[in-house]
């Protein structure tokens, strides 16, 4: 029931949207200001009295008024409504433009920033459903939204239209400008975002002069998401910005974007709420690769670093982005992260995660893929053989079973006596990948038993010798020991 | 047989499995002492240095703490890791440079007075003057709190390069800058913190990011510790009177948050006239979470304005009783409670009494447990008075629908019951609402009023124990239903076998315990045989205590396992 409210409501904004002036399909009486414009015959020389009532309407629309309570203030809200449509009305004459418009830029974009420029305001959901993590079909919805949505379609159109030119907009895009529009990014309202979205995109396009410092902004608000808040609701509508910023990039790339690269996009990877941008991020890697196949190993690097824990979903976002970046790689210069590629991929297989597993398996799909594999036989052969055999005999899903039997012929028909003899080693090396913790605690034993006897003879040197706590141990919770319990990480 | 100590640790950080080399990484203090100064100069620092380019950034953040820890091991050489460390506190993850930040403040903790300047001071310096990479600012500016003290002639330096740091573009050192100007005024010379620090924070205060100005509070707050009163009212108080008229709702709440340890430091005299009206403000702000913090920082700011001007608040805690937030309710409760210590009695009694009784059946069960839990505090200062109008409502959530409400309550009546020490008066009005534990669908709710039952009987003497308490246990015994409260009876009159002599047992609880031994329901007669047995160990005369054993041996053929098994342990005794 209710997911049905929020759709039809969706489908009503979509509508909205997609007709962002109903008004003038609507038979109406020309409002009052740009009937008056009409008798002006001279529009070089605008009367006084219009101008004054332009200024007077500007002026108007610049108060502020609580839009979050419907009861107050309702007269002036509605008068607001009205100003701001003949305002817009305005702009569809090139002439009013010039002489109305442009002369006053600076009490337009003041009182733009008087309406925009607000802290953001916590969109409470009144249910408490919803588990945590699972995404929310219910849009949240900011009731003063139906009030900014007109100023923001009025900035909009301004930047549009072709009659500001970059010169005099320039003066009033400054750095603060900017840094504030870039925080209104992390509204929690969809629609202003894509507003916000589309006029940033059309700033940058317009105002070549600033570009370089709106990117600098850009990678402050990705700096900020990467080491401090790691949320930002905005960040999928800027990466999407950035997409066509790269799509822009001159080749061969200059050494500001490979820093950027290396800098944002790869550790954008590793932030909790990688899911929400995925796409958008997996669009801006892929189109650096592009303009720069060497980039590729870094990307492979930096996905295998920041490998996620405990997220199975974003797993497998991880092994798709993976197979995509591989395919840009060179084989050659792949070869010192041919170990951790090979591993991370078996602990995939190996995992309990179905989907997971699968998606894995269909590296092995990959011809590209393939030929890395056959690239570094003496690597691979010796660690895949006996972990694949040993899984394909054991696996609790059929399907799967299946898969691993036939990624075993496939083995078998690359090279018969590298396999047979992978199998056949006595004692597989890196079989301890797919052992459980009981093994593995086995294993650990003699090594143990050294520390303790290390310790033992610290403790007779040093009688005020203090025993250190490891943190990997069966009685303790590692949160306390990984400096992420700071208050700062959001739990999705 | 020995083993190379360091042998060991590389064999361990070779594995496979970070977690096991995270292990490893904070066993190194074990290493460290077997192999001294020496070797860990020519070998675990080389090592750590190759590990910096391909370890990953928990062995990273293993390391950066457990340098802290070596350089306790080597106080004398500990200057031989700040290589390291240096090189640390530029890595871009987070937790490892903030590690690496504390631990160099360790290693400067054993180094002398020429050693910093000379070391760490330079260090410092190319760390602030990094231009390529941001995060080597932020590093000097959490650093610069613990050099600058120990600077000497580099201090003027140090200021300089601070100046440039704070006038740094990145939002990132901004914040930096923000969060940590308060600590650094703690260590700088006052004529400094007055001529530049202030000049930077009151520039923060006007700075466009809110994430920014919301850092400033917690500054402001520690910059005025190093400040008389007079610099105070100067230059502290217009920015937080700036902060609290905010256009942002996160910098109000974050002043809301600090606002009553602002007071403390700030002083009486500026909290009584100043910081009321900004208080009052918060209280009443429009967006619910900042009034929630303000709430919770209440409490603590009444208690140190003085006490002629609380009332100036009272009017804006009868209006965040209506509340349309319960969140702000619930943390109002507790302040009611306490303020009425404060007032004079009559005061409280006409303006604050009414609101918790309006909040005692509010909808929300948190804001009844809170106010209910109030409602005893609020009693015990007014000594009691006009007790009979609380009755009706103790009794009203005696019966509230939420369990956690009613062990709420039953712990309040039990309060009230042990500091009124008047039996009449208990008669009269709270005996009646306590006894209703007796029959609470609740388990927690029993056991708590029946681990109350020998305090109160000791304040209100065996006679009512006998008498009145006694009488209800019979009544639910004879006339009850659910064995569950017939249970609980039973274990009541255990507790008052407890808090009585043996010959008052004899004559008055035994002969009702034996009729229960013989009970029908198999739990029934388990616990009458636990409470059978609390009076042996009590009773003195000898035929009675002959008379309930052969009651008890009568059980040993008890259709029921259970019974029949406690019987014979019971006896045993």
């Amino acid at each position: 029931m209710q997911n049905r409210t929020a759709n039809s409501k969706q489908t009503a904004t979509g509508r909205q949207q997609a007709q962002p002036n109903p008004t003038t399909q609507q038979p109406r009486a020309p409002p009052q200001m740009v009937q008056n414009m009409a008798r002006v015959t001279d529009p070089k020389h605008v009367p006084k009295d219009i101008r004054d009532q332009f200024l007077k309407k500007i002026h108007f629309c610049s108060q502020p008024y609580d839009f979050n309570d419907d009861t107050k203030n309702v007269k002036e809200k509605q008068e607001r409504s009205q100003y701001l449509q003949e305002l817009f009305d305005l702009l569809k004459e090139p002439n009013f433009v010039t002489n109305l418009v442009v002369p006053h830029l600076d009490l337009i974009i003041e009182m733009i920033e008087k309406n925009i420029f607000r802290p953001l305001p916590i969109l409470k959901k009144t249910a408490t459903n919803g588990e945590i993590g699972m995404e929310d079909d219910d849009q949240l919805i900011d009731p003063a939204w139906t009030h900014l949505q007109p100023v923001y379609e009025y900035f909009l159109q301004l930047i549009v239209n072709e009659q500001p030119d970059v010169k005099s907009l320039k003066i009033f895009i400054t750095h603060s400008f900017i840094q504030e529009f870039l925080e209104l990014f992390d509204s929690e309202e969809p629609r202003e975002r894509e507003y916000l979205k589309n006029i940033l995109h059309r700033l940058y396009a317009k105002l070549v002069p600033r570009r370089k410092m709106i990117r600098k902004a850009i990678n402050d608000c990705f700096y900020t998401l990467i080491h401090e808040t790691y949320k930002f609701n905005g960040a999928a509508e800027l990466l999407d910005i950035l997409a066509s910023i790269i799509s822009g990039f001159a080749v061969p790339l200059r050494e500001e974007h490979v820093i950027f690269f290396k800098t944002v996009i790869i550790p954008l990877h590793k932030v909790q709420t990688c899911q929400f941008y995925h796409e958008q991020l997996l669009r801006c890697s892929m189109l650096f690769l592009s303009k720069d196949p060497t980039l590729a190993t870094f990307l492979v690097e930096g996905l295998l670093r920041y490998w996620p824990f405990a997220n199975s979903a974003k797993e497998v976002m991880f092994l798709n982005e993976l197979l995509e970046v591989l395919e840009v790689c060179e084989i050659s210069k792949l070869e010192p992260l041919i170990p951790k590629l090979f591993k991370r991929l078996i602990k995939c297989i190996a995992g309990p995660h179905l989907q997971v597993a699968d998606r894995a398996m269909c590296f092995f799909e990959n011809d590209y893929f393939l030929t890395i594999l056959k690239s570094y036989k003496p690597f691979t052969f010796p660690l895949l053989v006996p972990v694949i055999a040993q899984i394909a005999d054991t696996h609790w899903h059929k399907v799967l079973q299946e898969s691993l039997n036939a990624l075993k012929t496939i083995l078998k028909e690359i090279d018969y006596q590298a396999f047979d003899k992978a199998l056949n080693t006595k004692d597989p090396k890196y079989l301890y990948i797919i052992q459980d913790a009981k093994n593995q605690k086995k294993d650990r034993q003699k090594i143990e038993e050294k520390w303790k006897n290390l310790t033992k003879q610290a403790l007779q040197k040093n009688p005020n010798f203090k025993e250190p706590v490891v943190p990997y141990s069966d009685t303790h919770i590692v949160g306390e020991h990984n400096g992420l319990n700071n208050g700062n990480i959001t739990i999705l | 047989m020995s083993e190379n100590p360091f042998e060991v640790f590389i064999e361990d950080m070779e594995n496979e499995e970070v977690y096991l080399r995270v292990n490893a990484m904070h066993r190194v203090r074990i290493i460290c002492t077997l192999i001294g100064v020496e070797n860990i100069r020519s070998q675990l620092i080389p090592y750590f240095d190759s590990l910096l380019d391909k370890e990953e950034d928990e062995v990273l953040f293993a390391m950066a703490e457990e340098l802290g820890n070596i350089a306790e091991l080597m106080p004398d050489q500990s200057k031989l890791l700040l290589n390291l460390l240096e090189k640390l506190v530029s890595f871009d993850e987070t937790v490892v440079r903030e590690q690496a930040v504390n631990s160099i403040t360790v290693v400067c903790e054993y180094l002398s007075d020429p050693e910093i300047v000379n070391i760490i001071v330079p260090m410092w310096l190319r760390l602030a003057q990094n231009e390529d990479n941001f995060i080597c600012k932020i590093s000097a500016v959490s650093l610069m709190s613990s050099i600058y003290g120990r600077a000497g002639c580099q201090k003027e330096n140090m200021r300089q390069e601070f100046a440039e740091l704070c006038k740094e573009e990145t939002l990132m050192v901004r914040r930096a800058v923000a969060s940590k100007i308060g600590e650094i005024a703690q260590e700088m010379e006052k004529t400094y913190v007055i001529a530049q620090l202030l000049q930077v924070v009151k520039e923060l205060c006007y700075n466009e990011q809110d994430t920014i100005r919301q850092l400033c509070s917690m500054s402001l707050m520690n910059i005025a510790r190093v400040l008389n009163s007079q610099e105070i009212k100067a230059n502290i108080l217009p920015l937080i009177i700036l902060q609290a008229e905010d256009k942002s709702w996160k910098v109000r709440m974050s002043l809301a948050q600090i606002l009553a340890d602002v007071a403390q430091i700030l002083g009486q005299e500026i909290a009584d006239f100043q910081l009321i009206p900004i208080f009052t403000n918060l209280l009443k702000d429009c967006q619910s979470d900042v009034r929630v913090e303000a709430v919770k920082s209440l409490l603590r700011f009444i208690k140190l304005i003085s006490r002629e001007r609380v009332y100036l608040i009272i009017g804006n805690i009868q209006q965040l009783t209506e509340d349309p937030i319960a969140q702000v309710k619930q943390n109002i409760c507790e302040v009611i409670g306490q303020v009425a210590n404060l007032l004079p009695k009559q005061q409280s009694q006409n303006q604050l009494r009414k609101c918790l009784f309006q909040l005692m059946s509010d909808e929300n069960w948190e804001v009844r447990r809170n106010a209910i839990k109030a409602m005893g505090v609020f009693a015990i200062a007014i000594e009691f008075e006009e007790l009979n109008k609380l009755i009706p409502h103790l009794k009203r959530c005696m019966n509230d629908p939420k369990w956690r409400v009613r062990k709420e309550t039953i712990q309040t009546i039990i309060q009230l019951a042990l500091q009124l020490k008047q039996l009449d008066i208990f008669i009269e009005h709270l005996e009646e609402v306590f006894v209703l534990f007796l029959r609470d669908r609740a388990a927690e709710v029993r056991s708590i009023g029946l681990s109350s039952l020998c305090e109160l009987i000791s304040v209100y003497k065996q006679e009512w124990a006998l008498g009145n308490l006694l009488k209800k246990c019979i009544e639910i015994l004879e006339k009850d239903g659910g064995s569950l409260f017939r249970i609980n009876a039973l274990y009541a009159i255990q507790q008052i076998c407890f808090a009585i002599e043996g010959p008052q047992i004899e004559t008055n609880l035994w002969p009702i315990v034996q009729k229960y031994l013989k009970d029908p329901i198999p739990n029934i007669r388990f616990v009458s045989l636990k409470v059978a047995k609390s009076f042996l160990k009590k009773i003195g005369n000898q035929n009675i205590s002959i008379q309930i054993r052969q009651s008890i041996y009568g059980m040993f053929e008890d259709p029921d396992r259970d019974v029949k098994f406690y019987a014979q342990e019971a006896l045993q005794y």
